[in-house]
């Protein structure tokens, strides 16, 4: 049994709040505006000390789910336990969450250091030095005024001043989204070596759309897809988990009576089946291949797309 | 919180320092030279108060300054109240300060907190130079309850000030944008001292009436009183005023309507008026002035300004709702 499924059983077995070793979770969140339906009744969860990839396309309710676990917006339904605390206004809470919005918001006619001493003034505990030695080593001059920095420095200035909060969960909201390769590079890497250092007492949730990034650095992964909780849980044993089955264009019920068919492709001669396994895939006539991370990632994000059968895409004739 | 503040509004502290420092150094200088007219005024006149009344003081430059009074809740409502909520939210700076260890309620009363103080201790600064430099002028006066002496003295102008800046608070913290709550502002503080001025001050207490017999000397009230209304009430309670010019047409008894004078230049002039006014005594009629006394200044001052500073209450306590309540 994977880790991931441990996890959630035990978070079943918690009627309230809070199972050990569990930075976030979730039951049945719901968000609603007056219209749409930003997020609907997601669960999911996030061990501690894990950096997890929160993936989805443009609306699907990732700045919704941050939102509301940074205690910055609050749901229409369902509840969240963020390192064992409902998110709330309260300095107790605020100050183990470090959350940085998609817009990088810092401001612009004030210096980093003025950003720091700002912290200072704003947080109990607040780690001045780390953020300066950071700003330092990435040569970003701290006495020069937000706004005439580059986008990558910004978000080495934000991100720093997130860290100096020392929190033990950071929500980043698409840091890296409007940077240059390189900068994104230095930025993820400021982060890993920030998860590093905490030793296991640092949570990380990042949302982005470059999977490859995600892929490289992240242990954990919640994807969303049109408002709704398509996949969660660590990515390993979810690859393990899923297989490419390729096999005669004809009769998948046998595997789909077995296996949850998550995305299927059938050409002329043949179907190609993409498989959340239920035990081992016996059907000689099939050959089950691994997946790889941003298969399983689109896989997921078109699963809800196809109307009548909810789960299966056809490509091809016929 | 303080320090971030002192941090986020030294620059428009340092601007409001200097624009008053540059109106006390006019009012002074031209406060003075009204004093000193005033002076020689009252040697030359020696007690005759007609001739203090009518004697001249050259205002100079500073002729509009009392009016300008009337400009510094407007500026400070629409150039530091609007954006204290919506330009953060505007810049999106509002997560970056609502995702500290600091709650929004604290983050808010700090900052609406210093600012409500700079802007009364604007308003009372401004207010206290224009009273005095008005004084000589307000000797001459008959009424000191009209625009722009009542509002730009005393105390009424620190209500202005603190009401116009919780009116761009809670303005920017509904509409999430500085430009609309600056004309929130605006409109605002203009539509309620209008509102206030013409239907609301002249009853803040009970006006005093006054009844005098038409054919004797009319009465005036002692000192700056302000006069609301004068004219002649009938027996039964019907008034007519004596400012309109055609006014008894119908109203009077016939007898004494008939003794009017034709419409137009009154040939004959008092002496036909006084006709119709033994007339109108022998019937009962009387004259009457309602008005506030003079003494009754600083009370009206209270009030208004009570009025103002328990709006502005309200205002930051919607304020503090909204931003409490509502998703950042």
């Amino acid at each position: 049994m994977s880790e991931r499924r441990a996890a959630r059983g035990q978070a079943a077995g918690a009627s309230e709040g809070h199972s050990a070793g569990m930075a976030i979770e979730t039951r049945a969140l719901s968000k609603r505006y007056r219209r749409a339906s930003a997020l609907t009744d997601c669960t999911i969860s996030v061990p501690e000390g894990r950096l997890s990839a929160l993936i989805g396309p443009n609306g699907a309710g990732k700045t919704t789910l941050l939102r509301i676990l940074a205690g910055m917006a609050s749901p229409t339904a369902g509840a969240a336990a963020v390192l064992g605390d409902t998110p709330r206004q309260d300095p107790s809470f605020l100050a183990e969450v470090g959350f940085l919005a998609q817009e990088i918001p810092l401001y612009r006619r004030f210096t980093p250091e003025d950003h720091i001493r700002i912290g200072a003034h704003m947080n109990a505990r607040w780690d001045a030095t780390l953020a300066r030695t950071r700003l330092e080593e990435l040569r970003i001059p701290l006495d020069q005024r937000v706004g005439t920095l580059s986008g990558g420095q910004r978000a080495q200035v934000a991100l720093a001043l997130t860290l100096a909060k020392r929190p033990r969960l950071l929500l980043l909201d698409e840091p890296v989204a409007a940077l240059d390769p390189l900068a994104r590079r230095h930025f993820l890497a400021t982060l890993t070596t920030a998860l590093a250092d905490a030793e296991g007492g640092l949570t990380v949730v990042l949302s982005s759309h470059l999977v490859t990034d995600l892929e490289r650095i992240c242990d954990h992964v919640v994807l969303l897809s049109r408002s709704r909780v398509q996949l969660c849980g660590d990515i390993d044993s979810l690859l393990a988990e899923h297989k490419v089955l390729i096999g005669p264009q004809k009769d998948t019920l046998p595997i789909e009576r077995t296996h949850q068919v998550v995305q299927a492709v059938r050409t002329a001669r043949q179907s190609s089946l993409l498989v959340r396994t239920n035990g081992p895939v016996i059907d000689p006539a099939y050959q089950a291949e691994d997946v790889t991370f941003e298969e399983l990632v689109l896989a997921y994000m078109g699963a809800d797309e196809a109307s009548p059968a909810r789960h299966l895409t056809t490509v091809g004739e016929d | 919180m303080n320090w971030v503040v002192w941090r986020q509004y030294r620059a428009q502290g340092a601007i409001a320092l200097a624009l008053l420092a540059a109106f006390t150094a006019v009012a002074l200088w031209q406060g003075l030279e009204v004093a000193s007219q005033w002076h020689s005024l009252v040697a030359t006149c020696a007690g005759n108060s007609g001739c203090l009344r009518q004697g001249d003081l050259i205002r100079g430059v500073a002729n509009g300054v009392p009016y300008l009074t009337l400009a510094v809740p407007v500026a400070l409502g629409a150039l530091c109240g609007a954006p204290l909520v919506a330009g953060e939210l505007e810049s999106r700076t509002s997560d970056f300060a609502w995702s500290q260890s600091v709650t929004r309620t604290r983050w808010l009363a700090a900052k609406t907190g210093w600012l409500l103080l700079g802007a009364a201790v604007c308003g009372g600064v401004v207010a206290v130079l224009v009273t005095w430099w008005s004084g000589p002028e307000n000797a001459q006066l008959a009424n000191t309850f009209i625009t722009p002496q009542y509002d730009t003295q005393g105390i009424v102008p620190i209500g202005y000030a603190v009401f116009a800046v919780a009116l761009g608070i809670a303005a920017g913290a509904v509409a999430r944008r500085t430009l609309p709550a600056i004309a929130v502002v605006f409109a605002g503080f203009i539509g309620l001292r209008y509102v206030i001025d013409d239907f609301v001050r002249p009853y803040f207490m009970t006006a005093v009436t006054t009844y005098f017999h038409l054919t004797g000397p009319g009465v005036s009230p002692p000192g700056a009183a302000w006069m609301l209304s004068q004219g002649m009430v009938s027996p039964t309670g019907q008034v007519v005023s004596f400012a309109v010019p055609d006014m008894y047409g119908g109203v009077l008894p016939a007898s004494c309507q008939n003794l009017l004078p034709s419409l137009g230049p009154v040939k004959g002039g008092n002496q036909s008026m006084n006709a119709v006014y033994s007339c109108l005594q022998a019937r009962g009629w009387r004259g009457f002035v309602t008005y506030q006394p003079a003494s009754r200044w600083w009370a009206f001052q209270g009030i208004e300004t009570g009025i103002y500073v328990l709006l502005a209450a309200a205002l930051i306590a919607v304020a503090f709702v909204i931003v409490r309540r509502r998703d950042a």
